[in-house]
């Protein structure tokens, strides 16, 4: 049973004569357990697909189903309510609280009122298992990269949604800390949860059970990258 | 310098939004410069601007009617006269004119080249003129007169108004309840055949400086002469300055501090704004900028902003100020200043542009020393300690994150206490301002009723119920023997005045009135430091009589009266020469004034009104003055309610990203509302305690000072107001928040966490 899907997304950025169909159509489901990976080159709308489906954005056209709600019908209370419920996000750029330690900043959505019961415990825990408790007091200015997205997956994790949501997660990271942070995502999937992520880079697709190009504004399979990690003997 | 100058302007398009909010705030601050450039120059220069125009003359002398060859013979002997005229004064003299009557006319013969007054429109009166008149400005203002008009004295002298002058040896009609027109002496004369006599002089000295010799001179000269007083251009000041001296002196004071204020917002604005672009000055510096060339570059930004912005701001200052300022100095007989007030508001634009280039520049050196992975990755960032145990809740996180950016923190927090301690010091101002006209207390006077009796009469009016005490007031305008430009007013009562009137004692102690040798003296300090008194030294006061008195000053009192140049004296000194002479009547507690009042007037008292305070009570006239203060207070506190307003929705807009994040994690309107009143209360809350303290203890005692360093003005905010001002600005802060909160929520997440 899918947790998250999507039917004929369109999403078109700017107006008039600059107006782009980023995307066209798109379609695309997730199950629990899995791990799909959007693939595509730099500005083909990778990151709006995603920003839709957690309900980042609003869509021109299409429906979104997010653990069983309706993502393009909610009004923004409910997006909220159903954003710190079912979704989890990684981006890019970390999109750490500059003011706040890598602790206190994966206790953040812990500390909103209404955060599920246990979830600053679950919060300190997480630091603990993703081995940054030296690191846990400093700054994110005072932290290396790889250390800020793991942080930042730690904070994704603490209110226990049943979708992750990763934005580029790797690519402001060195191959080592890269490696770090996929496995965190599988394992993340591993637990049960539905992990979509998005990248252009061929290497993070080896995490994934299934990879879909988004080309033209459309999802297609893409078996070619679904091979590579058959390659790399995964 | 020209490619720094094309560069800052490429970067101010680069970010409109920014630079036009910044170019607001410069624009409200210049705005602030403006109104209190044009009030403290308009009014500060006011007297010294009209009576040069006026030609007002050093000395004028009065005195009873005299044939004006005798008096020319004595006057032609005074050393250091430069030149002399002289007119004959006819008062209480019935004038109509446009439907308009008064008995209290003032007709002015004058004769002579010199005339004392200036002419504004028309022409003057000239020697064979015998049916021009002039008029002055209140007149014609109040009477609606033009040149060509008709001016009468009862049925039988008509005048045609041939031009419209002011002297400001006097306020203007109404304020002056008499109102005065020039004709000429000469044509009079000739007309009527018959001399007129002459009962003023008017002698301007070769060297003014020296009008001291010239007055010691002619009041030896002056034997025989019935009536005579002497009154100097600083004695003109002075006495024209009575009636809203203490007040424009505070209007003045205040517009002074005000334009500190401004300066200092206009600074920490532009040093927060450097804050925000740490980062960019760490890129500048990672591509090869030196860091002269950045600062250089950041001081460039500021002043292309600032010199457009600065023009707009004084120019909407001046504009709002100009109108009430020239109406004051209408009514005080007084020019606007006109193209006199370019120069200060150039002076003031330059200001702008210097401070805004420098509050950028500067900053943005000491950021470029520092090192650059440091700024590119944000280390202006702090780990506040205190704010450990504030963590818990979106308020608490708020607060969190602007104790984490100290300096911009500080900068903002900065902005708000200075818009509250103007704010604070304007409703202090509107309550002693409100004190001066209504309050006798206000000079130290603490007997509420004054009774026109002779001093006989004090055992009745003790007699009456709801007396609890009473003695003869006696007051006297005098002049210093040593330096007879220094006017003196003297105030005696009989027996103690401590319980009567006595302001706060700064040296010395109270007068003994039985004292043996010579009587003693407690001066106002703004006559002791005239005059350089101290207690132990001779004061020595001529009467209007020509008899002189000598005192030893035991004490100065901070007295607010006449600009402090009073002298409480025993009575008998001055109860013979007195101007004045009434009862000071003190009531029991709860005591009915009003049938006080009448008890007095039962006991023949020519008039039982309340006991004056330090400024007129002439409705009009405080009305001129509402509207002026109005207009400053407008300005300034639009500018300081929209500094507030500026610097919370940009502490507030700032944490769009840190919103988006929160929203994806979650985070809904009522969240992100608490998150962002936790923003700003953080900069909030220790800004209205400074603001309020800064209020109290520094720009209260400094307006204070400037206004009148002699007396002892309390320019403090009540507990009221002070509450009322700390209320205002939570409710600003909640306002900002909630408005920043509903703004960001209403737009996608995506979009805060691409400013991110």
């Amino acid at each position: 049973m899918e947790v998250l899907s999507a039917r004929g997304l369109v999403k078109v950025h700017g107006r008039g004569r600059a107006a782009r169909r980023v995307l066209d159509g798109a379609s695309l489901s997730v199950t629990p357990g899995e791990v799909v990976a959007v693939v595509g080159r730099s500005g083909s709308g990778k990151s709006t697909l995603l920003h839709l489906v957690g309900g980042l954005d609003r869509a021109d056209a299409g429906e979104i189903t997010l653990a069983g709600e309706r993502v393009d019908r909610l009004r923004e209370r409910d997006l909220t309510r159903l954003r710190g419920r079912a979704a989890g996000f990684v981006f890019q750029f970390f999109h750490l609280v500059p003011e706040l330690s890598g602790a206190e900043n994966v206790e953040l959505p812990a500390r909103l009122p209404g955060a599920p019961a246990g979830a600053l415990r679950r919060a300190r825990t997480l630091v603990e298992r993703l081995e940054l408790g030296h690191v846990a007091d400093r700054l994110p200015h005072e932290l290396s990269g790889g250390e800020q997205q793991r942080f930042a997956v730690a904070r994704a994790l603490v209110h226990d949604p049943p979708v992750i949501l990763a934005d580029e997660p790797t690519g402001n990271l060195d191959p080592q800390a890269a490696q770090i942070v996929l496995g965190l995502l599988r394992a993340a999937a591993d637990e049960g949860r539905a992990v979509l992520l998005v990248t252009h880079e061929a290497a993070a697709t080896a995490i994934a059970d299934r990879v879909v190009r988004l080309q033209d504004g459309v999802l297609v399979a893409d078996p070619a990258l679904r091979a590579v990690p058959e390659r790399l003997g995964a | 310098m020209r490619a720094a100058l094309a560069d800052a302007v490429r970067r101010l398009r680069a970010a409109p939004g920014r630079a036009a909010l910044a170019a607001a705030g410069i624009v409200a601050a210049a705005a602030m410069l403006g109104a209190g450039v044009t009030v403290s120059y308009g009014l500060t220069t006011g007297f010294e601007r009209s009576a040069q125009q006026a030609d007002l003359p050093d000395v004028l002398a009065r005195f009873g009617d005299e044939e004006r060859e005798e008096v020319e013979e004595r006057v032609a002997a005074l050393p250091n006269l430069e030149q002399r005229t002289y007119r004959y004064e006819e008062t209480s003299v019935p004038l109509s004119a446009n439907g308009e009557s008064s008995e209290d006319g003032v007709i002015h013969a004058v004769r002579g080249e010199r005339r004392g007054y200036a002419i504004l429109e028309g022409r003057d009166v000239t020697a064979d003129d015998l049916d021009g008149a002039v008029v002055e400005r209140g007149v014609a203002q109040e009477w609606d007169l033009e040149v060509g008009d008709t001016i009468s004295s009862g049925s039988q002298i008509s005048w045609e108004i041939v031009g419209i002058g002011v002297s400001p040896d006097n306020v203007a009609y109404p304020l002056a309840s008499s109102l005065r027109i020039y004709v000429s002496g000469p044509a009079l004369e000739e007309a009527f055949d018959f001399v007129l006599p002459v009962n003023m002089a008017l002698l301007w000295s070769t060297e003014p400086e020296r009008t001291d010799v010239l007055l010691q001179q002619a009041r030896a000269n002056s034997y025989g002469l019935s009536d005579l007083r002497f009154i100097t251009r600083e004695g003109v000041e002075v006495a024209v300055g009575e009636a809203a001296g203490i007040v424009i002196a505070l209007l003045v004071a205040f517009s002074i501090v005000a334009l500190a204020a401004a300066g200092a917002m206009l600074a920490t604005a532009a040093h927060a704004d450097v804050q925000r672009r740490l980062g960019t000055i760490g890129i500048q510096r990672a591509v090869g900028m030196d860091r002269r060339a950045v600062a250089v570059g950041f001081a460039a930004s500021g002043a292309v902003l600032a010199a457009p912005a600065g023009v707009l701001g004084l120019a909407l200052g001046t504009l709002v100020a100009a109108g009430p300022t020239g109406a004051l100095l209408l009514t005080l007989n007084e020019l606007p200043p006109g193209g006199a007030l370019v120069g200060p508001l150039l002076l003031a634009w330059l200001v702008v542009v210097a401070v805004v280039a420098l509050a950028s520049g500067w900053p943005a050196w000491r950021a470029a020393g520092r090192p650059i992975v440091g700024l590119l990755r944000g280390s202006e960032v702090a780990r506040p300690r205190a704010a450990r145990g504030l963590s818990r809740g979106p308020f608490g996180l708020g607060l969190r994150l602007a104790l984490g950016r100290p300096a911009r923190l500080g900068g903002t927090a900065l902005v708000l206490a200075a818009c509250t301690a103007v704010v604070t010091l304007m409703l202090a101002l509107a309550s002693l301002l409100v004190d001066l006209s209504d309050d006798p207390a206000s000079l130290g006077k603490r007997y509420e009723l004054t009774a026109q009796l002779d001093a006989d009469s004090a055992p009745d009016v003790r007699a009456l119920p709801g007396v609890e005490a009473a003695t003869p007031r006696y007051e006297l305008d005098a002049t210093a023997s040593f330096q007879l430009g220094q006017p003196v007013r003297l105030i005696g009562f009989e027996g103690d005045h401590v319980p009567f009137e006595a302001p706060p004692l700064a040296d010395g102690r109270r007068l003994d009135p039985d004292a043996d040798g010579l009587p003693e003296a407690e001066v106002g300090a703004g006559l002791a430091e005239a005059l350089g008194l101290a207690p132990g030294s001779t004061l020595a006061v001529q009467l209007p009589d020509g008899v002189e008195e000598r005192f030893r000053v035991v004490g100065v009192v901070r007295a607010l009266d006449n600009d402090g140049r009073v002298a409480y004296v025993p009575a008998d000194t001055v109860s013979q020469a007195a101007d004045e002479s009434a009862i000071a009547v003190k009531l029991t507690d709860g005591a009915s004034q009003a049938a006080v009042q009448a008890g007095l007037i039962d006991l023949g008292a020519a008039d039982a009104g309340e006991a004056e305070a330090a400024t007129t009570d002439d409705a009009a006239f405080l009305a001129t003055l509402a509207a002026l203060l109005r207009a400053v207070a407008l300005v300034n506190g639009l500018v300081c309610l929209y500094a507030l307003m500026q610097a919370l929705a940009l502490t507030a807009r700032e944490r769009r990203g840190t919103i988006a994040v929160l929203r994806a994690t979650g985070a809904g309107r009522g969240h992100v509302a608490l998150l962002l009143g936790g923003v700003v209360a953080a900069a909030t809350i220790p800004a209205v305690v400074a603001g309020l303290a800064l209020q109290r203890w520094a720009l209260g005692p400094a307006t204070a000072d400037l206004a009148a360093g002699y007396a002892d003005l309390q320019l403090t905010a009540a507990g009221a107001q002070a509450a009322g001002v700390a209320v205002g600005v939570a409710l600003l802060a909640a306002f900002a928040s909630w408005w920043v909160a509903r703004r960001t929520t209403r737009e996608p997440v995506v979009v805060g966490l691409r400013e991110e």
